[in-house]
């Protein structure tokens, strides 16, 4: 019954008049420039790392990273293109594993957010706990280790990338939240009262209403899916064909900063490897191709988070 | 029990039936996540006791049999988290924390308003896609773009002071800035993420709500106030008390990698988690590593507990649990 | 998720039972090695076990671990008991793993598998390197690695751009005579010559330390900033020096002082590159000073024949290291690059073997360093090895793998280079204390507290970036207020302990 009533009130504000409640547009001025200053410089290093990328071996060598390089060059993405096989079986990986992990992730969150949001759940404190307590404590890395790989049998495949990933308690309360801001416990209740299930409710019902909740925690759990490279260097050993695009870089990285580490330990043997590492613009080329696929994702997530604002924004 | 009125004893019996096959149905929900819960986190958490233990490799050296047989020391892997330094470390940690948990909340939330009262639907989503850059870029990438402008030799900053000839700042050996820089840092890497936490939140306001206040005359201000940030509180919230229990937590990339690792920076850079990482580097000891996770555990136990127990006095239906 | 725990067990039924039927195979064993570059090892692997199935009994797997997942990966293979892992790289340099992983029994003691399968590795290496190896383990004192036979000796030196110096009017002889307190003249011509940007010193700041105040690494001392040192005595390594053998704090002598007050004025003068004073982005301005040549003298661990190797060739000049004392074996040096067995291993005997075999049979050691002939690399009329282009996908680290002295030459190397090389570590002179290693289990919580204090003050004053006068004292005080006191005693008596032997 409040469904349809929120429905009709929705339909009814859009009907109205624009113009009334709104900022001022001196206000608004104010919020572009504050919004737009801030989105520039967050926009800046990354128009940085491109800039580095094609700048020349040489000039890094002699000035360092800078916005205004000695000579350009393209020898780092020539560089990429010649990894091939690996650069681009990676980059199927990542997606493989984003896409997968996302979905079950999102999926296995909003089945757990909704008993909890569900004030009449019996065992609501104890999963609740379940869940938090988690968030708080935990085995550490080498049990943990050791139980995903000996006992789950996370070793050298997909999974490994995959399920250790899949739940986070954080997640899970920023999910409730969202259920308890954006659904009125009389709509389920007026379901349950018109005879629909529990699953039903949840995606018939609830769902719809969820989407912008939904899409943002979509969106981070992808990121983290995407970003992720430490399982990687955990569960993969001899199977480097699963690695994700991430991993390549952070093991160029790693690389690095072990031999400046260690190099007075290992003498001429790091001055030998540090010298033969992938140079500076190939890491900010890899850099590149690791952020283009997320940024070109974002908007898709974005629909339902923004869509829905400025509908709400112009009834307000 | 049994009854006299026979519509009411039917009504009783319906009911409890109804609310089992509700509560069975709901449960069911919840299992992949608890099976998962209980596999990859609670299983673990016997590795708890190696916090306590001179953990080794005994005959047959399998990890249960080094669990059980390695000698229980009690609170000796704990030591090593106290030094002269131990003040800093928490000054630092517990500081930055809080300056940047008020900042973040304030200013996220600030964007999430603005963002959703611009009349352009196309600047709100550039905006917010922007925002979102820094998430992508790591902390070492992040340290290179801080150096292209302090770098001592080529840095745009020292740079241009030497063109202006004024005195050269030394900045990777000068404490003086740090904390504004790092300030900085912390805030252009998230406050795109908590600002579209508090967008979907406000998306998810029901829309009748403005409608009243309109019709009562509100101006826009006083619907931010009386409309927007009350429906923003359940979240607003949340998200305060989970920093808070992390508040013992130091983000490791942006105190280790942004200052490139400066040793005449510490003083206002070292904090828990990089001092245990640079212990930890010249050990590899298991019970130190573990003692460590344990002890920011308990403390971080303790705040979200304390801060959960303040806000259910002053909102229950806030509270986390 | 159920169905995903199902499938798991269904796939772990599967295995077993495939397991089952394959039992009269061959056991697998599986290596993990350090630093490498490996992206296909199908040709190579075919190869070996094809040569070691009868030899060994086994089949090799390897995990190509690289320098920045070697902490977490080896280690967690070990701490976590992971039966997998039957033989890690281990090393007495990155945090000491082989000294106390073998105190903590993760390694198998090897002394009986030598006596019954070890008389050709016994041939194949030095006794001083089984030694050197020799140590207080788990199961009491033994060899608890098999240790490689490769620069076994350490040596520092001043890298000297040999183009530049003469361009400037001054002889190698000249930096010798005039020595490290006294180069300001040719510092401040190379500044006046090449312009305000160059930076003529390209110090490895702990390394030039050792090398002015003629200390050494301690093994087993904090790893990452050390804070011991004991003196040599310049003209003769194998004599005591100036205090004897004691260790002392290492930057509470008159020689640390005299060193950070002299780098201190190097460094206010414009010789020395700012970025070298800072942790992080030291090695990278190093590496790229090198790459261009850009520096007049610089700092470097030396090992023989490092002038033929391709990184030096790539600069363009004249490069000459100048040592400052003869080679020395210590116990950093001679426990650099061992290979131990996992003690959760199912297959010690096996893998026993095939490091028997790795480090005395020139063809396996070759095939598995090298390649496979034909694809990564062939032999020239005089038989030295030139690589291919396939080595690009096949370059492990060759000192990580064992014996090495039994390599072929290659054409950069020259004919005859393994020869003299092996003779050149093999006459190396011991230190009069070779194979000290300080356990520092008892002082840890202390050590957790000096690494952090070292970390903030050595590598600025080191390189003279900050003034001693003032850095110097904070610094001792911070050190004696952490512990360093009793982190000191517990090394001296440990050396003493050592010394009574």
């Amino acid at each position: 019954m409040s469904n349809f009533s929120a429905r009709t009130g929705k339909r009814r504000i859009r009907a109205g008049s624009f113009s009334l409640n709104r900022f001022s547009p001196g206000t608004e001025t104010v919020f572009h420039l504050v919004l737009a200053l801030f989105s520039l410089i967050c926009i800046i290093p990354f128009v940085f790392v491109i800039i580095i990328s094609f700048s020349s071996e040489e000039s890094i060598r002699q000035i360092g990273y800078s916005f205004t390089p000695l000579s350009w060059g393209t020898e780092a993405y020539a560089y990429t293109f010649q990894l091939g096989d690996a650069l681009w079986r990676s980059y199927f990986n990542s997606f493989l594993i984003t896409i997968i992990g996302t979905a079950l992730s999102v999926t296995i969150t909003v089945l757990y957010a909704y008993p909890l949001f569900r004030k009449d759940y019996r065992f609501r404190g104890f999963f609740n706990f379940l869940s938090f307590f988690t968030m708080i404590f935990g085995g550490g890395l080498v049990p943990t280790f050791v139980i995903c790989k000996s006992v789950l049998g996370l070793n050298d495949n997909y999974a490994a990338l995959i399920v250790p990933m899949l739940f986070s308690p954080f997640n899970v309360i920023i999910m409730r939240t969202f259920l308890r801001t954006t659904v009125p416990m009389e709509l389920i209740e007026s379901a349950t009262i018109d005879g629909s299930g529990e699953y039903r409710t949840l995606f018939r019902i609830v769902l719809p209403i969820m989407k912008p909740g939904i899409a943002t925690i979509a969106l981070l759990v992808a990121l983290g899916y995407w970003n992720e490279w430490f399982l990687s260097l955990l569960y993969l050993n001899k199977n480097m064909n699963i690695m994700p695009l991430q991993y390549l870089l952070m093991r160029m990285q790693r690389n690095a900063d072990f031999l400046a580490k260690n190099s007075s330990m290992l003498g001429a043997d790091a001055t030998k490897a540090a010298a033969t590492l992938p140079s500076q613009t190939l890491k900010m080329a890899l850099v590149v191709f690791i952020v283009i696929p997320i940024a070109c994702a974002y908007p898709f997530f974005q629909r339902y988070v923004i869509a829905g604002l400025t509908v709400g924004s112009v009834k307000g | 029990m049994t009854t006299f009125a026979p519509t009411a004893s039917s009504g009783k019996r319906r009911l409890p039936s109804a609310r089992r096959k509700k509560t069975f149905w709901l449960t069911t929900m919840l299992l992949p996540g608890a099976v998962w819960l209980l596999l990859i986190r609670y299983l673990p958490m016997f590795g708890i006791v190696i916090a306590f233990k001179n953990y080794r490799a005994f005959k047959p050296n399998t990890f249960w049999n080094n669990i059980i047989r390695s000698e229980w020391v009690g609170l000796k892997n704990f030591e090593f988290l106290k030094s002269p330094d131990t003040g800093i470390m928490i000054r630092n940690t517990l500081g930055y924390n809080l300056l940047w948990i008020v900042l973040g909340l304030v200013i996220a939330v600030a964007f999430a308003i603005m963002m959703n009262e611009l009349r352009s639907r196309l600047l709100a989503k550039t905006y917010q896609t922007m925002m979102f850059f820094p998430y992508f870029l790591s902390w070492v990438v992040a340290g290179y773009f801080v150096l292209s402008f302090l770098d001592p030799t080529s840095g745009m900053i020292p740079f241009s002071q030497k063109a202006a000839g004024l005195p050269v700042t030394n900045f990777y050996h000068d404490t003086t800035w740090w904390p504004l820089i790092l300030t900085i840092c912390n805030l252009w890497k998230n406050l795109g993420y908590s600002s579209v936490l508090y967008l979907a939140a406000i998306t998810g306001i029901d829309t009748t709500q403005y409608e009243a206040a309109a019709v009562d005359g509100a101006t826009k201000w006083q619907q931010i106030r009386h409309v927007t940030l009350p429906n923003l509180r359940p979240m607003i919230v949340i998200l305060l008390i989970m920093n808070v229990g992390k508040i013992f937590n130091a983000d490791f990339g942006l105190f280790y990698n942004v200052p490139q690792n400066s040793g005449s920076l510490y003083p206002v850079t070292q904090v828990v988690d990089t001092y245990v990482y640079r212990a930890y580097a010249n050990t590899h000891d298991l019970g130190m590593s573990s003692a460590a996770g344990f002890r920011q555990s308990a403390v971080g136990l303790i705040c979200i507990v304390a801060a959960n127990g303040v806000v259910r006095k002053i909102d229950p239906e806030s509270s986390l649990f | 998720m159920k169905k995903f725990l199902s499938l798991i067990l269904a796939l772990a039924m599967i295995l077993s039972v495939c397991g089952l039927a394959q039992a009269d195979e061959l056991p697998v064993i599986t290596i993990m090695f350090h630093g490498s570059n490996v992206t296909d090892d199908t040709a190579v692997l075919e190869k070996v076990n094809e040569y070691i199935a009868d030899k060994v009994g086994a089949k090799l797997e390897v995990i190509w671990g690289t320098w920045g997942d070697f902490d977490e990966k080896a280690v967690d293979a070990l701490v976590s008991s992971d039966a997998g892992v039957d033989m890690v790289f281990t090393c007495s340099w990155s945090a000491d793993e082989y000294n106390s992983f073998a105190r903590k029994g993760y390694f198998v003691k090897l002394d009986e598998l030598i006596e019954q399968y070890g008389a050709e590795l016994k041939a194949a290496i030095p006794e001083s390197l089984m030694q050197a190896a020799t140590i207080e383990g788990a199961d009491g004192k033994g060899i608890y690695a098999v240790n490689g036979f490769k620069d076994t000796a350490t040596q520092n030196t001043w890298d000297i751009n040999v183009t530049l110096l003469n361009e400037l009017g001054y002889t190698v002889d000249d930096v010798k005579n005039l020595g490290f307190f006294g180069w300001n003249e040719i510092f401040a011509k190379a500044k006046e010559v090449k312009g305000d940007s160059f930076y003529p010193f390209l110090v490895e700041p702990m390394v030039a330390e050792r090398m002015v105040t003629n200390s050494i690494i301690v093994a087993g001392d904090s790893g990452s900033v050390n804070l011991l040192s004991l003196y040599l005595n310049p003209d003769d390594v194998s004599a005591e020096g100036t205090y004897g053998s004691t260790l002392l704090n290492k930057f509470a002598t008159p020689e640390y002082k005299a060193f950070v007050d002299q780098m201190h004025k190097y460094y206010e003068a414009g010789y020395i590159d700012p970025a070298l004073s800072v942790a992080e982005t030291s090695n990278d301005a190093r590496t790229n000073h090198q790459k261009e040549a850009s520096y007049l003298i610089g700092t470097q661990s030396y090992a023989y024949g490092y002038e033929y190797s391709a990184d030096v060739l790539a600069r363009g000049v004249e490069v000459t290291f100048l040592p400052c004392t003869e080679a020395y074996v210590d116990a950093t040096a001679s426990q650099g690059a061992m290979v131990a067995i996992n003690s959760a291993s199912e297959h010690p005997v096996e893998s026993f073997k095939f490091l028997a075999l790795l480090n005395s049979d020139p063809t396996l050691m070759t095939l598995l360093n090298y390649g496979v002939e034909g694809i990564h690399y062939n032999l020239n009329d005089e038989g030295l090895v030139v690589f291919t282009e396939a080595r690009a996908s096949y370059s492990p680290w060759t000192n990580g793998m064992g014996n090495v002295t039994i390599l072929p030459d290659t054409e950069t190397e020259g004919k005859g280079f393994r020869e003299a090389f092996r003779a050149y570590y093999a006459g190396a002179k011991s230190i009069p204390v070779p194979s000290f290693v300080f356990d520092n289990s008892a002082v840890s919580s202390q050590m957790a507290s000096l690494a952090n204090v070292a970390a903030q003050y050595a590598l600025a004053l080191d390189c003279g970036a900050v003034d001693p006068e003032t850095e110097l004292p904070k610094f001792i005080d911070a050190l004696n207020a952490a512990g360093m006191e009793a982190y000191l005693a517990e090394a001296n008596a440990q050396l003493a302990a050592y010394l009574g032997k």
